[in-house]
């Protein structure tokens, strides 16, 4: 198994030549859709919490075959690079099955999920990358870090610091890394769990940040940073500095696998293809130790629709059924804050990815890109998560669970500014933290009504 | 010998269909058998660019059939645009829809929603440029004057490569190049606000508002005394 950085480095400096136009269109979008049709994929929008395993097995041999044929591609150095079959099916066989994250008391360890697996998901609270006044950050980040169910944590990005924005590649992101790195240890020596595992330098969008905080004081060998997969199946010479970088000082590599649906890979079942073929790719160009599915859909960014929930549950059970490993898979809903809807997004994603094997990080609300993210609904991801596993839930009745929650929710996509909600402070109270009643209330009617649809083990 | 409907409808379709081989070769017998050059592309080439933009926009079409229909359109352009200019040149009038210089800014990657725009553009008869992505504030400066564009097009993704944009408009300001240019901005995190914070000439939340964006700047450009 290639389980050096060097390899790819070389391959990636003498792989054959192609311009990124033609490896977009010729080498993904056509072998793609090509792939497609050999198989014969398809997916049915009122399926979507399948069970079906062979769709599922079909999906994972068109990936593989993906992966296979054209390989990734180095933006910066415009080569593929290349993999053999035996190379590609080794890496399958080494994925890993356990991660200790985080560390003493406070450490939890992701495991490879079985689908409709009993284990309860690993609840991983924070909505990875939203940009935040600095004023917010540190309540922000509290109000997810407090909450009992919640075994790690992740956050947004510092939008400012000092007064002065952060620019990619700016020196100034050095700082704002730090700073962040420095509020999410003051947040969880707050909340008396300093060990708890973290996911964090999303204040960088360079490897800037990164390289700044690989250190104790800031992230430590038991917390894990992004190494994004650019789309598609591209690598760039500044994310494999983060996973060499990364490597180097003991850390934890998440791969994020960003595919877009309805992108270069077309329709559901092709974005499922690039997706797995992402995986399978991403493990041995990134040299991951986990796996971030995060499909996001072409017009409404959210993993909360129809298309998305599909890709992220059939994904997640090829990947069980063919080649296990630890996935964990990002919930970011359209709605923000103070909405019924964020409620109703965050559960249909939640049960979606459980059942299907995976472990659950959000939320993202308000597609991430605003401050409208709370502590409250990162509860209800734990809690239904939680639940959906100790009932030993299975497809049929998540698909129908989850189709009830698509007739509450999936007018929001068509609302021309979206549902952003409120910023958090106007969601929380800053004195004592908590919601607000109105936010509260909510979330307790909505338990209800989750519980009615068949979510039994809810508390 | 095939009639002018026929010769319209197969070069619609191969558009459709994003055939780049069929758009040329159906474009180079359209004009064999004396189909104006005008008729190809508006009842044969936009023609079919439109039926794929609301395809696109309807959810039935993704961005492989979008870029493949715009390489077809850019193959059939090759032969089709020297044509055009002769057809303008015997009739005295112009063909000019304006000139667009799109680049994904500075520090940021992200290029499918700018190339949606781009190929939107294209289809929609402007002469584009795309610069690609991470493209230094200079050079778009540079490429529009060169060209003497009517617009230039920003694109960010990342909400900390949008000051990118404003430096831009900045810069231009400082260089004195200001007027010469209407600058739009878009991006998944930039609203009309930071459009007009920044001091752009507009953005657009899709990639259709964002043609009819570009078609009202440039009807001013022509319109406006002194610009």
């Amino acid at each position: 198994m290639i389980g050096n950085y060097l390899e790819i480095i070389d391959r990636a400096n003498t792989g054959p030549y192609i311009t990124e136009e033609n490896w977009d269109l010729e080498k993904v979008a056509l072998t793609t859709a090509s792939l497609v049709e050999k198989f014969n994929l398809k997916w049915d929008p009122n399926d979507i919490v399948t069970g079906d395993g062979a769709l599922a097995d079909s999906i994972f041999d068109a990936g593989f075959e993906l992966a296979c044929r054209i390989g990734a591609y180095n933006r910066t150095t415009e080569r593929i690079v290349e993999f053999d079959r035996s190379e590609l099916e080794s890496g399958i066989n080494h994925l890993p099955q356990t991660l200790i994250m985080g560390e003493g008391k406070d450490a939890r360890v992701l495991v490879s999920r079985k689908v409709m697996d009993e284990r309860p998901p690993i609840v991983w609270a924070g909505n990875p990358g939203a940009p935040h006044p600095e004023e917010l950050f540190l309540p922000c980040v509290l109000s997810w870090a407090q909450e009992p169910i919640v075994d790690l944590i992740t956050c947004g990005s510092l939008a400012h610091v000092e007064g002065r924005e952060i620019r990619t590649a700016d020196p100034i992101e050095i700082l704002a890394t730090r700073r962040e790195l420095s509020y999410m240890r003051e947040a969880l020596r707050r909340v008396g769990r300093p060990g708890m595992g973290m996911l964090a330098a999303q204040s960088s969008v360079s490897e800037l940040g990164d390289l700044a905080v690989a250190h104790p004081d800031y992230l430590r060998p038991c917390d894990s940073h992004l190494v994004p997969m650019l789309n598609e199946l591209k690598l760039d010479n500044r994310n494999i500095a983060r996973a060499v970088n990364s490597l180097e000082y003991g850390m934890r590599n998440a791969s994020l696998f960003c595919v877009i649906v309805g992108g270069l890979g077309g329709d559901a079942p092709g974005s499922a293809v690039v997706n797995v073929a992402s995986f399978i790719l991403g493990n041995l160009t990134l040299l991951t130790d986990y796996q971030l599915l995060h499909p996001i859909h072409m017009r409404h960014v959210a993993t909360t629709t129809r298309e998305v929930l599909w890709v992220e549950n059939i994904v997640q059970l090829a990947f069980a059924r063919n080649a296990p490993c630890i996935i964990v898979a990002d919930i970011y809903p359209k709605s923000g804050a103070l909405t019924r809807e964020l409620l109703y997004e965050t559960a249909a994603n939640a049960i979606t990815i459980t059942v299907s094997g995976g472990h659950l990080e959000g939320c993202g609300s308000a597609d991430g890109l605003l401050p409208n993210a709370t502590g409250l609904e990162c509860r209800l991801m734990g809690e239904v998560g939680r639940a959906v596993a100790k009932q030993g839930m299975d497809f049929n009745q998540a698909n129908t669970i989850v189709l009830q929650l698509l007739d509450k929710y999936e007018h929001i996509f068509n609302l021309p500014e979206g549902n952003p909600g409120v910023r958090f402070d106007q969601a929380y109270d800053l004195k004592t933290l908590k919601p607000v009643k109105e936010w509260e209330q909510m979330y307790l009617e909505v338990k209800a009504e989750l519980r009615q649809m068949g979510i039994t083990a809810l508390n | 010998m095939v009639n002018i409907e026929e010769h319209l409808k197969r070069i619609q379709e191969s558009i459709i269909q994003g055939n780049n081989q069929v758009s040329l070769e159906s474009c180079k017998a359209a004009l064999e058998d004396g189909v104006d050059p005008l008729s190809i592309l508006n009842k044969g080439l936009m023609s079919g660019a439109d039926v794929v933009g609301k395809k696109f926009e309807k959810g039935e079409f993704f961005l492989p059939q979008l870029m493949l229909a715009g390489r077809a359109l850019k193959a059939a352009m090759a032969i089709v645009e020297p044509a055009l200019e002769e057809y303008y040149a015997e009739k005295g009038t112009s063909g000019d829809t304006g000139v667009i210089v799109i680049a994904t800014v500075q520090t940021d990657i992200h290029d499918i929603g700018k190339n949606i725009v781009s190929s939107m553009l294209t289809a929609s008869g402007f002469e584009v440029h795309d610069l690609g992505v991470d493209v230094p504030l200079k050079t778009i400066i540079n490429k529009a004057k060169e060209l003497n564009a009517d617009i230039i097009g920003c694109s960010a993704l990342l909400t900390t490569s949008m000051p990118y944009m404003r430096d831009l408009i900045d810069l231009l300001e400082a260089m004195g190049e200001r007027n010469r240019f209407k600058v739009i901005v878009g991006g998944a995190s930039v609203n009309p606000d930071f459009a007009a914070r920044i001091g752009s000439d507009g953005t657009a939340s899709n990639a259709v508002k964002a043609v009819q964006l570009a078609q009202s700047l440039i009807h001013e450009i022509r319109t406006t005394p002194g610009l």
